[in-house]
C-alpha cells in the first residue's frame, strides 16, 4: 500500500493555497459590490421594486358670481383585474359583462390574459362600481378617480372650455386657470413583486393629495342661460350660422355672460353638434376646433357702423365736431375718385350730427373722419385699446387687423371712418365702446374674480388694470346722450326697452369678399343710457333673410334687458308705456 | 465490523454502541460543518422559495420539504457509507465507471431524442442528474488508477493513459452541461497534481486547458452570448439573471435585511433557491452572512486538506483530494457568477442551493472523506 508521501502533502497545500486564494479575491469583489456599489445597486433595486400608485387629487371647480357650479368633479371608477388574484375567472367574467355591459368574450379576453394588471374599464359610475364592489371578487381591483363634470352640459361652453384625461384644461378658462385649478397629485409608494403584485407587510408611504382651488367668475348663471336662450332662440329664427353675445360691466370689465351660439356639450366635446360626414381625420379634427371657438375674442370682423362711436370719439376728442353741426348727405360721397354711397341711397339730405348718427348716415362719418385726420383718428384708436389685445383672461386672443398708419389714404379714412377695411374682435369692440361710455376709463374684460382654496377662504383676488382717461369726460358725456337718441329715435328703435334708457348702436356688416351677400347684423346696448351699468353686444353671423342690425339684433338686447335689468336690481326710471315699434 | 463487535463482547457496554471502533479518529469537526452547511441551506431553501413557491404551488414549504427529505436521506447515506472501508470503492471502480458512461450517452440520446437539451435520467420513480454521478465516478476512478501506477507517475505517457478514459466521459458530459465537465476535468487534474511528483507536466496542462477553454468558449455560440451578457451585463438581455443577483447582493449592506427580508427572491431572481442563492443570502444577511459563508467553506476545504495530509495510504488521499476539488470548484466557480466575475454557468452552491441529486451524492461523497478520516492512525 502507498502512503502519503511529503510531496503529495506539499502540493496538496499548493492547491489549498490557491483554492484560499481564489476565496479571498471574491471576498474582495463582494466586499466591493455591497459596499463600494452598495448604494448604486440597492437604489436600483428598489426603484424595480416600487411602484408609484398615483392618488388623483380633484381638480378644483369653477363657480359663477354667486357660487353656482359651472364646472365640478363627479367621482368616477376604473374596473381593472389582477390576473394572479383570480380565484374564480368564471365569476368574475359574468358579473362584470353584465354590470358593465361589455360583452361576454371582451372581459374573458381581458381576465383571462396573462399580465400584471389588465384595465376593464373605465369612467365607470360611482354606483355601477359600489355593485360590482359589493361582489368582492377576488382579484377585481376597483379605482377611484375624478372626472370633469359640467352640470349644465352647454352653459358657457366656448368660455369654460373642458379637460382631458390628465384633468389637464385643454381650452377656454380650464386652461388659462389650470395653474389655479389643478390640484397636487399624491401617491401611494408600496413595493411590489416582479409581477407587480403588492406585498402585504411592507412599509407603504403615502403622500395625500392636495385639492385644486376653486375658481369664481364674473359670469351669472342666470344671465348667462337667459342670454344662451335667446341667442339659440335667434340663431334658429334667423337661420344664422352663428350668434355671439357679451353682456358685461362696462365700469369694471366683469363679464356677466359670454354666449357663442350653437355652443356644445362640455360633457362631451369630442361630439360635434353639426350634422356632416368628414372624409379625413383632420377635417373632422378643424371642425371640432371650430366648434370650440370663442368668436368674441378669437376671431375678427369689420364692426360697421358701430365703429361710427369712435370716429365720433376722436372728433370730439380733437375738438372739431359738435352736435348741432349740420352735414348734406346727397346719398353718396365724393372721395378723391371715388364715389361711396350711403346706405339710404336718396340721401339724408341736410342733418345734423345728431340727426347723421341717429340715422347712421355714412357721409357725414366720412366728413367727420376728414375732420379728423388719419394721426388723431389712430390716436384714439390706441387710446381705446383697439391696436391691442384687451388682454381678457381666455387663450388665444385674436387682435385687430388695421392697416399701417402711413399708408392710410384719404379713401381709406373715409371708409375706416364708418367701420370697414379693418378688422377687431367683437371684444375689442365692447372694450372701446364700454370707455366711451363709461366716462373713459379703458378697463380689461375679464372673468376670474377670485380664487378660494377648497376650504373655501379666498387665497386670491385677481386684479385686473384699469387705464382711465383715456378720453374725456366731456366726449364720455356727448357720446352717452348721443347713442341715447340712437335708440330713443333713431336706427336703434327696436332696442328700447319699456321703462328703461337705453343707449346703443346698430350695424350691419357685410362679410367679405362684398357682394356675397353673408352680413353680420349687430347691436350695441348700453343701460341704463346715463348710467352705464350693464353693455351688450349682440352679434348674427350670416342670417338668412332680414340683415339688418336694427331690425334683428336690437330686438334680441331688448328681449336680454328687459330680462336682466330687474333681474340685476336696476330699477325703471318711467311708467313702461307701449314700445313705439 | 460485525466481527469486531463479537470481539469486544467483554469490552464496557457504552463502547458497543460507539458510532466509531476504539482507537479509531472520526473527524467530529467536519462532520459539524457539514450538518451545518445543510441545515443554513435548508434555511436558505425556505427563505428564498417560500414566496413563489406559495404563488405557484400553493405551499410555501413545497421545495423546503423536498429538499429537507432528500438531506435527510442524505446524511443516513452519509453516515452509514462513513462505517464503510472505502477500499472496498476500488472494486465498485470500473463497474461505476462503465454504468455512469453508459447513463450519460443515454442521456445524450434521450435527451436529443426530445429536441432539447436533457440532463435528467428517469428510472422508475428516481428522477437523477448522471452528471451529478459522473463526478464520483471520476474520482473514484482517476484517484484508483493513480494509485496503482504511483511508481510511475513520472512519465507522461502513464498520466496521459490514466486521463484517457475519464476524459472522454468528460467529453459527453461537455456536450450538454459544460459547467459540470469543467469541474471534472479540473478534478482529474487536481488529483493527477497531487499525486504526481512533478510540476512541469501540470504547467503544460493548465496552458493547453485554458487555450482549448477560450476555443470551445469562442467557437460554441450560446456561450459567447454569455459573454457577452457578461460583459454588457445591464444592457444585455441575458444578463438579467445576474443582474437581478447584483442589486440583491447590493441591497445588502453591513448585516443584510435580515432573514426572510429579501425582496429579490419575489420573482425578480428567477429560481432565486437555486444558482443564485448566494445573493439572497448577501441580502438577508449582508457581506456579514456572506463572507462567513465563504469563510465556512474555507474551513471545510481546510479539514479535508487536514484529512489528505494525514491519510492512512495515497488512494485515501487523492479520493479526498478529488471531494476537495469537487466542492472548491463548485463554491468558488458559483461565487464567481454571482458577483459577476466570471460568465454565467449553472452551478449550485454545495449544501446550500436547492437540487436533491447534487445534494446526496455531495453527502455521499462526505461519508467517503469520512471514511478515509476514521483509518488516520493518530501518532502517539
Amino acid at each position: 500500500m502507498t502512503g502519503v508521501k511529503t510531496y503529495n502533502r506539499k502540493k496538496m497545500l499548493i492547491m489549498f493555497c490557491m483554492i484560499f486564494a481564489v476565496a479571498m479575491f471574491l471576498i474582495g469583489r463582494l466586499g466591493y459590490i455591497m459596499i463600494g456599489r452598495g448604494e448604486y445597486y440597492s437604489n436600483k433595486a428598489q426603484a424595480l421594486h416600487e411602484r408609484e400608485r398615483a392618488i388623483k387629487a380633484p381638480r378644483g371647480r369653477i363657480l359663477d358670481r354667486n357660487g353656482v357650479v359651472l364646472a365640478g368633479n363627479r367621482p368616477v371608477c376604473t374596473i381593472s383585474v389582477i390576473h394572479s388574484q383570480i380565484t374564480d375567472p368564471e365569476q368574475v367574467i359574468e358579473v362584470l359583462s353584465r354590470e358593465l355591459g361589455i360583452s361576454e368574450e371582451t372581459v374573458r379576453a381581458r381576465v383571462e390574459k396573462v399580465s400584471s394588471r389588465e384595465k376593464i374599464k373605465s369612467n365607470v359610475a360611482k354606483d355601477v362600481a359600489d355593485v360590482i364592489r359589493s361582489y368582492h371578487l377576488d382579484g377585481v381591483m376597483v379605482d377611484e378617480d375624478y372626472k370633469r363634470y359640467y352640470p349644465f352640459d352647454e352653459m358657457a361652453s366656448r368660455v369654460l372650455g373642458f379637460t382631458g384625461s390628465d384633468n389637464q384644461g385643454i381650452v377656454g378658462l380650464e386652461v388659462e386657470y389650470d395653474s389655479v385649478l389643478q390640484g397636487k397629485d399624491g401617491y401611494i409608494l408600496t413595493v411590489t413583486d416582479a409581477n407587480g403584485i403588492e406585498l402585504v407587510n411592507t412599509a407603504e408611504s403615502r403622500q395625500e393629495p392636495v385639492a385644486g382651488n376653486d375658481l369664481y367668475l364674473s359670469i351669472d348663471a342666470n344671465i348667462q342661460s337667459y342670454v344662451q336662450q335667446e341667442a339659440e332662440k335667434t340663431l334658429i329664427a334667423k337661420e344664422a350660422i352663428g350668434v355671439s353675445i357679451i353682456v358685461m360691466n362696462p365700469k369694471n370689465g366683469e363679464i356677466y355672460a359670454m354666449v357663442n351660439a350653437p355652443e356644445y356639450n362640455l360633457n362631451d366635446p369630442y361630439t360635434l353638434n353639426t350634422e356632416g360626414e368628414f372624409a379625413t381625420e383632420q377635417e373632422k379634427q378643424d371642425a371640432l376646433n371650430q366648434m370650440w371657438r370663442n368668436f368674441c375674442i378669437n376671431d375678427t370682423y369689420e364692426p360697421g357702423s358701430i365703429f361710427k362711436t369712435v370716429t365720433a370719439t376722436a372728433a370730439f376728442e380733437k375738438g372739431v365736431l359738435s352736435v348741432e353741426d349740420t352735414f348734406v348727405c346727397p346719398g353718396y360721397r365724393m372721395v378723391g375718385d371715388r364715389i361711396i354711397k350711403c346706405h339710404k341711397t336718396v340721401g339724408h339730405g341736410l342733418e345734423t350730427f345728431r340727426e347723421g348718427i341717429m340715422n347712421s348716415c355714412n357721409p357725414v362719418f366720412m366728413d367727420v373722419g376728414a375732420r379728423v385726420g388719419v394721426e388723431d383718428m389712430y390716436h384714439t384708436y390706441e387710446q381705446l385699446g383697439l391696436m391691442r389685445r384687451t388682454g381678457i383672461d381666455l387663450p388665444g386672443e385674436a387682435t385687430s387687423i388695421m392697416h399701417k398708419k402711413e399708408d392710410v389714404k384719404e379713401v381709406d379714412l373715409a371708409i375706416m371712418s364708418f367701420g370697414q377695411s379693418f378688422q377687431i374682435t367683437p371684444m375689442q369692440l365692447i372694450t372701446a365702446v364700454s370707455a366711451i361710455e363709461n366716462g373713459g376709463n379703458l378697463v380689461t374684460p375679464h372673468f376670474g374674480m377670485y380664487a378660494t382654496d377648497p376650504d373655501g377662504n379666498r387665497i386670491k383676488t385677481f386684479e385686473y388694470p384699469v387705464e382711465s382717461g383715456v378720453i374725456s369726460a366731456e366726449t364720455s358725456a356727448t357720446m352717452r346722450d348721443l347713442l341715447e337718441a340712437v335708440v330713443a329715435e333713431g336706427s336703434g328703435r327696436r332696442g328700447q326697452v319699456a321703462g328703461y334708457r337705453i343707449a346703443g348702436k346698430t350695424a350691419t356688416s357685410e362679410k367679405l369678399p362684398r357682394g356675397n351677400g353673408k352680413y353680420i347684423s349687430s347691436f350695441i346696448g348700453i343701460a341704463p343710457a346715463d348710467d352705464p351699468q350693464i353693455i351688450t353686444l349682440v352679434l348674427i353671423n350670416e342670417p338668412t333673410g332680414i340683415y339688418y342690425g336694427g331690425t334683428i339684433a336690437a330686438p334680441v338686447a331688448q328681449r336680454i334687458y328687459e330680462n336682466i335689468l330687474p333681474y340685476l336690481g336696476i330699477e325703471a326710471e318711467y311708467e313702461a308705456e307701449e314700445p313705439q315699434d | 465490523m460485525r466481527e469486531d463487535r463479537q470481539d469486544n463482547q467483554n469490552q464496557p457496554r457504552r463502547k458497543r454502541i460507539r458510532f466509531w471502533n476504539p482507537g479509531e479518529y472520526f473527524d467530529y469537526s467536519l462532520l459539524f460543518i457539514i450538518l451545518f452547511l445543510v441545515g443554513f441551506g435548508l434555511i436558505m431553501v425556505y427563505s428564498t422559495s417560500s414566496y413563489t413557491s406559495s404563488l405557484d404551488y400553493g405551499d410555501a414549504a413545497f421545495f423546503f420539504k423536498r429538499q429537507a427529505a432528500f438531506a435527510v436521506l442524505g446524511i443516513v447515506t452519509m453516515l452509514l457509507v462513513s462505517k464503510v472501508d472505502y477500499h472496498f470503492l476500488k472494486r465498485l471502480t470500473v463497474l461505476a465507471f462503465i454504468g455512469i458512461g453508459i447513463m450519460t450517452l443515454a442521456v445524450l440520446i434521450v435527451g436529443s431524442a426530445g429536441g432539447g437539451s436533457t440532463r435528467w435520467l428517469e428510472i422508475g420513480p428516481l428522477r437523477f442528474q448522471p452528471s451529478e454521478l459522473a463526478k464520483m465516478a471520476i474520482i473514484m476512478y482517476v484517484a484508483y488508477a493513480t494509485t496503482s501506477q504511483v511508481w510511475k507517475l513520472n512519465d507522461w505517457k502513464v498520466l496521459v493513459k490514466i486521463m484517457i478514459p475519464p476524459v472522454i466521459l468528460t467529453g459527453f458530459i461537455a456536450i450538454e452541461n459544460l459547467s459540470t465537465a469543467i469541474i471534472c476535468g479540473v478534478i482529474i487534474v487536481a488529483i493527477l497534481f497531487v499525486a504526481s511528483p512533478k510540476y512541469s507536466h501540470f504547467i503544460i496542462v493548465g496552458v493547453i486547458g485554458c487555450i482549448g477553454g477560450a476555443l470551445f468558449i469562442l467557437t460554441a455560440g450560446y456561450r459567447s452570448d454569455r459573454i457577452d451578457a457578461w460583459l454588457n451585463l445591464e444592457t444585455h438581455p441575458k444578463g438579467y439573471q445576474t443582474l437581478q443577483a447584483l442589486y440583491a447582493i447590493g441591497s445588502g449592506g453591513l448585516w443584510g435585511k435580515g432573514l426572510g427580508q429579501s425582496i429579490q427572491k419575489m420573482d425578480f431572481i428567477p429560481e432565486a433557491h437555486n444558482d443564485m442563492i448566494f445573493s439572497v443570502i448577501c441580502e438577508e444577511l449582508g457581506i456579514v452572512g456572506g463572507v462567513s459563508l465563504i469563510l465556512l467553506f474555507i474551513i471545510l476545504i481546510w479539514r479535508l486538506m487536514v484529512i489528505v495530509m494525514n491519510a492512512s495510504d495515497l488512494y485515501g488521499a487523492l479520493l479526498v483530494v478529488g471531494v476537495l476539488t469537487h466542492v472548491a470548484v463548485q463554491v468558488l466557480i458559483n461565487i464567481a457568477v454571482v458577483t459577476n466575475t466570471m460568465p454565467n454557468t449553472g452551478i449550485p452552491l454545495p449544501f446550500i442551493s436547492y437540487g436533491g441529486t447534487s445534494l446526496v451524492f455531495l453527502l455521499v461523497e462526505m461519508g467517503i472523506v469520512l471514511s478515509v478520516a476514521r483509518q488516520i492512525k493518530i501518532r502517539k
